[in-house]
């Protein structure tokens, strides 16, 4: 079984929910080494975890021998959180509205649209070899 | 995410505490959920006080707590809801879905 690796400011995850708490533990500790108030360290974490569940569900498929990586940065006030996969890409244009009433009650679909809310930039990169979301937000 | 429930007036109350992000988290509460209405406990009040954020996994999770009571003619109360709760709520419009009480006495005191 793969187990969470880290290097420097980067975790990797295999694709699996259980390691979400890693990836956590790692982020906010990291964060709260760089200074961030304890509001905006959560802001972070909720939209990181977001993005760790949609690369283990929907880029990896939960695929355990496929990785997720997270990368933590820091330039002067900002705070860049790199979430990357190894799936095949998604279309962030084709996700339904969660604020529609036909959508309220839908248990699943929140996830992007909470990241854009509490993040300064979210920017959505597809390569050949997987997506990789960046969310940036001022500290 | 830890889970803990007592009872007061018929009334069941769900402690969740820490974080509610996934994984585990959503069979740990839907688990607990079923096992209630098989045993005919339909009045619920989730007290949010310990749960120091949950993401759209969380919303999730109190939204099939909702429809799954009212399916089974139960009813659900929230009580106890943070302020970083609170904001993902309103963002989501879901604050036009539960009804939310200050403490676990008015959300018990709110049941018909």
């Amino acid at each position: 079984m793969a187990k969470p690796i880290i290097q420097g400011d980067t975790i990797k995850v295999p694709s699996s929910p259980e390691f979400l708490p890693d990836v956590d533990i790692f982020l906010e500790g990291t964060l709260r080494g760089f200074g961030v108030q304890e509001s905006v360290v959560a802001d972070i974490a909720i939209s990181v975890s977001e993005l760790v569940n949609n690369a283990i569900v929907h880029g990896n498929k939960a695929t355990l021998t496929k990785m997720v990586t997270v990368r933590i940065t820091r330039a002067g006030n900002v705070v860049t959180v790199r979430v990357s996969d190894e799936g095949g890409g998604f279309d962030p244009t084709h996700v339904p509205d969660p604020l529609a009433d036909e959508n309220l009650l839908q248990e699943v679909g929140r996830g992007l649209f909470i990241v854009h809310s509490l993040m300064d930039k979210v920017e959505v990169e597809a390569t050949g070899s997987g997506t990789t979301v960046a969310i940036t937000k001022a500290i | 995410m830890k889970l803990t429930d007592r009872e007061v007036n018929n009334v069941v109350i769900l402690e969740p505490r820490g974080k509610i992000m996934g994984g585990p988290d959503a069979s740990l509460l839907h688990d607990k959920l079923y096992e209630l209405i098989e045993n005919d406990k339909k009045r619920v009040v989730i007290d949010l006080a310990g749960v120091e954020w949950m993401n759209s996994t969380g919303l999730g999770i109190l939204i099939s707590s909702y429809t799954t009571l009212r399916n089974h003619q139960g009813e659900l109360k929230l009580a106890n809801v943070t302020d970083k709760i609170q904001s993902l709520l309103t963002i989501t419009k879901l604050v036009s879905v539960f009804d939310a009480h200050d403490s676990v006495d008015e959300a018990i005191k709110s049941f018909k």
